[in-house]
């Protein structure tokens, strides 16, 4: 009898402990947990990836099945830039409740228009996305919209948590529209700025600022920079009138070092992502020190702005 | 709320240009891999003679079937003594809506046992398997069946799994279910640089003792004729493998660099009815594969394998070790050229050779999985 109890307490113990313990928030990228974190702050986070690492080329390792395993919801980017790794991620976690088309599995990239899709894609354009750029969680516009769209999905999965979830959403918007203005008077300062990149990372936010791309290195997408294209890039007549080289924490940062050696153009290696630690502790510090950045190598700095 | 609504409307209609294009997406995933090699000698166990050769040339659809089901189909040609066989290695429905983390996969499929069994030849780091693979398990063990897996509530990574197979590409028999596995993985991480995966497999066969005697010994000399490679040409009642994989890359971005190094054993035991406790196949290897640039990577394998191959009622002992160094140069995710070295050093095989060998593993189409 009193065995049957105790298995009895045991088992309804083991019943509830998924209803009393917090969400489970299984996020690919660094940004998404950021995003995610505000919204839930108590929410238990896995992160798939870091600052450092190429979301493109994650392995579907042991501990991310299992984190995916026990999570509530996935939040990732989306438009085939985990296609390498979320897919087989997905089908050996087995979590019915995050699969395409399912409520727990939210893509950011799904809720904005992306720039450069693509009528026509072939492997010899490089790893081109069909769907357009994903990496849009550079936006300083795009993100509000996914932040509405992830709160209304995470109050889906917790109703119980909705007005809170609706109010951190409020908060946050009120944060990020100030910052937005301060980027938005530094980007006056920007206007007709040019700038090299390697890979399109940082594509969105120096579209927002009006800063233009004068080179890539990398010769084609996702392809690493090799000699000759680094040679051409050196030909390039657009190459004099750049400002700097904007490299990814992630990247091998060597083929940059080598053009500016020959052209002095300074090298910014920044964070792509939220990194947790010093200028990139959210999306808002990190969008902050980008802009930052790059308005130090302003060409037309004006005493008023550099405050 | 309404405004998120209206938000919403907002985006349904700026995304609307793209639908034409997302309707494309109800078509199946294609993908095509093409394999090509030049080999200089033929060399023991191989699926793969000398001269010019078309190795693995697969295609394959995956999609998924409905909210319930998803669905794959890979047919493989294989060039065997210049005839071209066709041949279906996979095709497989998986759920993937069941709940507790459980799925069902049934059809035919790979075999989950071991570590390289339940991968594509394509995603291998060197020409052919270790020679415990092609002897022990016809270098991937796959057929029609049933498998069941279960991913254990723990916070680290735990599976179990069972399946069970006709077992007609394992052995001839007429067993209605010829083999059963169960297999059982864990694996995590030990820092954000470093991760591992261990594996434990057993693999019952019950088509060698459920023959008639007479008719075993002939099939015994049939089989020895026409060995082109699809089951193997070793087995026993049971086999067991053990495996461990370690990868390393700075800071976990696998992009730049990445070390792996990867270890099986494998042992079979009870043969047939005239093996006494100590006929048993045993074997082993150790591979070490270093990308050390995004396109660049070098590897060494080291291998053995002791095996008894059967002579009406008694056995003759049969080793082989080997060696293998290759570099491989991927220009893209699609594209890889390779060059291996491999040393065999053999007893009881005629044909144990060192042969350079050149190969090309190129694909197209949909984007592959980045298993661990």
């Amino acid at each position: 009898m009193v065995s049957k109890r105790l298995f009895l307490t045991l088992l309804i113990g083991l019943a509830s402990l998924p209803a009393q313990a917090s969400l489970n928030v299984f996020a690919c990228e660094p940004e998404w947990a950021d995003l995610a974190g505000i919204l839930v702050p108590e929410a238990r986070m896995t992160v798939a990836t870091s600052a450092y690492q190429d979301p493109h080329y994650i392995e579907a390792r042991p501990s991310l099945i299992a984190a995916m395993r026990n999570a509530d919801i996935a939040v990732c980017t989306g438009a085939s830039l985990e296609a390498g790794w979320l897919p087989s991620l997905l089908r050996k976690a087995a979590n019915r409740d995050i699969q395409p088309g399912r409520p727990g599995l939210f893509f950011a990239a799904d809720q904005v228009p992306l720039h450069q899709p693509h009528d026509h894609v072939d492997r010899s354009m490089g790893d081109v996305h069909p769907e357009g750029n994903p990496h849009v969680h550079l936006d300083p516009d795009a993100l509000p919209r996914i932040a509405d769209a992830l709160a209304e999905r995470l109050a889906s999965i917790s109703p119980e948590q909705a007005t809170d979830i609706q109010r951190r959403l409020l908060q946050w918007k009120v944060r990020w529209n100030l910052s937005k203005a301060e980027w938005r008077d530094k980007a006056d300062d920007l206007k007709g700025m040019t700038v090299g990149v390697q890979h399109s990372g940082f594509h969105y936010l120096l579209r927002w600022l009006d800063v233009d791309v004068a080179f890539d290195l990398e010769p084609k997408p996702g392809l690493p920079p090799s000699a000759s294209h680094l040679n051409a890039v050196l030909q390039d007549p657009d190459l004099p009138e750049a400002s700097a080289i904007m490299v990814a924490l992630y990247q091998d940062d060597r083929p940059a070092h080598w053009l500016s050696e020959r052209t002095h153009l300074p090298v910014l290696v920044l964070p792509g992502t939220v990194t947790g630690k010093e200028a990139a502790t959210s999306l808002e510090s990190l969008l902050s020190h980008l802009v930052n950045e790059l308005h130090q190598l302003a060409p037309k700095q004006t005493v008023e702005s550099d405050g | 709320m309404k405004l998120l609504k209206n938000h919403a409307s907002a985006v349904a209609l700026t995304i609307f240009p793209f639908t034409a294009l997302q309707a494309n997406e109800l078509n199946p995933d294609v993908s095509v891999i093409l394999d090509g090699y030049y080999k200089q000698n033929n060399t023991a166990l191989s699926h793969r003679e000398e001269g010019f050769g078309l190795g693995h040339t697969e295609l394959s659809l995956s999609s998924p079937i409905d909210d319930l089901f998803e669905g794959r189909l890979t047919a493989v040609l294989e060039e065997h003594e210049s005839e071209t066989e066709l041949e279906l290695e996979e095709a497989f429905l998986q759920t993937t809506g069941m709940p507790y983390n459980l799925s069902i996969r049934g059809g035919r499929f790979l075999s989950q046992v071991g570590y390289l069994n339940s991968r594509h030849l394509h995603e291998d780091d060197f020409v052919e398997r270790p020679a415990a693979y092609r002897a022990l398990l016809g270098s991937h063990y796959f057929d029609d069946g049933l498998r069941l897996n279960l991913l254990l509530p723990t916070p680290f990574y735990w599976q179990i799994g069972a399946e069970a197979f006709d077992g007609g590409r394992m052995s001839e028999g007429d067993e209605d279910i010829g083999v059963y596995t169960v297999n059982t993985r864990f694996g995590g991480d030990i820092s954000r640089s470093q991760s591992w995966q261990a594996g434990l497999s057993y693999l019952n066969n019950r088509q060698i003792h459920g023959e008639h005697e007479e008719e075993h010994g002939h099939e015994d000399e049939h089989e020895e004729e026409h060995d082109h490679g699809h089951g193997p040409a070793y087995t026993g009642e049971n086999l067991y493998i053990a495996d461990l994989v370690w990868k390393w890359a700075p800071e976990g971005n696998n992009r730049q660099q990445q070390l792996t190094l990867s270890g099986e054993y494998l042992y079979a035991d009870d043969l047939n009815e005239d093996a006494t406790s100590d006929d048993v196949h045993k074997g082993w290897y150790a591979s070490a594969v270093y990308q050390f640039a995004p396109q660049w990577s070098a590897g060494v394998r080291y291998g053995e394998v002791d095996l008894k191959e059967a002579h009406g009622d008694h056995f003759h002992d049969q080793e082989l070790e080997e060696t293998d160094v290759m570099l491989a140069w991927s220009h893209s995710h699609f594209s890889t050229v390779r060059l291996q070295y491999t040393h065999q050093e053999a007893h009881g095989f005629e044909d144990a050779d060192n042969t350079v060998m050149l190969q090309y593993v190129m694909s197209f189409g949909a984007h592959g999985a980045h298993g661990f």
